[in-house]
């Protein structure tokens, strides 16, 4: 009878609004405290907006925290979260537009959303998509990314990451391949010429040395934040 | 030891009779006599000659015959230890444990990685780094200058993913980390410095 009662109002809740009471209630915490007491509710208006339209709102949530913590202003603060939540939008739609079915999973459009702020063209992100369509592909976006932040072509960069997956390489590997591209430019070779060296060497890039012993000893784990 | 009187080795020798013996050396010369009768008696069986030659052209036993019989079988043995040395060994094994053992470093899990943060802040009194991995709460991974060259450094364990950060210098100034390979527009009219963890374990 109870458990009835239970999963009745939680049912009526996800109906409302297709958000749990808890997670609107944990994203205030998580705000209170940290940005201007005006700019809470509607950060938190958006941050439910984005959980109503299937896109991930940890993006939003983390976007006012930096700015709360850079001092902004609210309005200033605001007006960042919107701007995130229309990346998070445009790239669900580029998603869907190359090809992937609704609902889009959140991690690729976070990803996405992040390699369109590294101002990686629309049009090489729907290339990538259409021809890599199993997620997930954040590894490739990024490592394109990363050659095209090194004025790299985008179309050269975003073939060669492509010839990498068919190759075999996946996830952190394909960063690898970026790695050594921008170390064939290191050497003196220019960017086409290091893309053409890199792609022959497929699938066998180096491996990132691995962290010394003494880094490992070094390493701690940072202090769990604590509620304000 | 029972010494044998020298009148019955005589009288075995056949150099004296029985009866010249007294009475109390006759009886004993009789029970000498009776066990030299049952040992002269022949037994049954394989003369000890061919008992031994049997042995002799026996196969000797397999490596591992033996090793399996020598591990089977029971051994003393003995330990001479000056107790000096044992506490010396003690001694020994606390300082491994105490100076390398204690401070091997995280375990680390499959999906985490370990993130180096390296600045130079000269004149600096205090360097932290902020960043989505964080909530972006200052205060909570500080970077160190051990020997005071204005290089500040910071070790840190994080889940594998991709963060965007900044350094808080002196708690006030926001820098980026200029050695980073990637940064970003933050909205804020600054840029973000970017880390991708990836794992250690491959």
């Amino acid at each position: 009878m109870r458990l009835g009662v239970v999963l009745a109002l939680l049912g009526a809740g996800a109906g409302a609004g297709g958000v749990t009471p808890l997670a609107a209630q944990s994203v205030q915490s998580r705000l209170e405290g940290r940005i201007p007491g005006d700019a809470v509710p509607v950060v938190d208006s958006l941050v439910q907006v984005a959980l109503h339209e299937g896109l991930p709102s940890e993006p939003l949530v983390q976007k006012a925290l930096e700015g709360g913590a850079k001092q902004v202003p609210g309005p200033r603060i605001v007006a960042a979260v919107r701007a995130t939540l229309a990346q998070l939008r445009d790239a669900r739609d580029l998603l869907v537009r190359a090809g992937d079915q609704p609902p889009v999973r959140p991690g690729e459009v976070t990803t996405v959303a992040w390699a369109l702020r590294r101002k990686l063209p629309p049009s090489t992100v729907e290339r990538v998509v259409a021809e890599l369509p199993h997620p997930p592909r954040g590894a490739a976006i990024h490592a394109i990314a990363d050659l095209v932040a090194h004025d790299f072509d985008p179309d050269s960069s975003a073939g060669l990451i492509i010839a990498a997956v068919n190759d075999g390489l996946q996830r952190d590997r394909l960063l690898d391949v970026s790695t050594a591209a921008l170390h064939e430019v290191q050497r003196g070779r220019t960017r086409d010429e290091a893309i053409a060296v890199v792609r022959q060497q497929l699938p066998n890039v180096p491996w990132p040395p691995k962290p010394e012993r003494g880094t490992v000893t070094r390493a701690r784990r940072p202090e769990t934040p604590t509620p304000p | 030891m029972n010494t044998i009187d020298a009148r019955i080795h005589q009288v075995l020798d056949g150099e004296l009779p029985i009866d010249a013996l007294p009475a109390e050396l006759r009886h004993r010369m009789q029970v000498v006599r009776g066990a030299a009768d049952l040992l002269a008696v022949p037994v049954p069986g394989p003369s000890l000659e061919s008992r031994i030659m049997a042995e002799v052209r026996r196969p000797a036993p397999s490596f591992m015959r033996r090793m399996a019989s020598w591990f089977a079988t029971p051994h003393a043995v003995t330990f001479r230890v000056r107790p000096v040395w044992s506490v010396a060994f003690a001694a020994a094994v606390a300082v491994f444990t105490v100076f390398f053992a204690r401070d091997a470093g995280p375990q680390l899990g499959e999906h985490e990685g370990i993130a180096q943060f390296v600045g130079r802040f000269p004149n600096a009194r205090s360097v932290h780094v902020v960043g989505t991995f964080n909530d972006w709460r200052p205060g909570t991974i500080a970077l160190q200058d051990l020997d005071h060259d204005g290089v500040w450094t910071a070790t840190v364990v994080l889940p594998t993913g991709t963060y965007e950060y900044m350094f808080v210098v002196d708690g006030e100034r926001w820098v980026p980390d200029h050695l980073a390979d990637r940064l970003v527009a933050d909205d804020f009219g600054r840029e973000n410095s970017v880390v991708i963890v990836r794992p250690v374990h491959r």
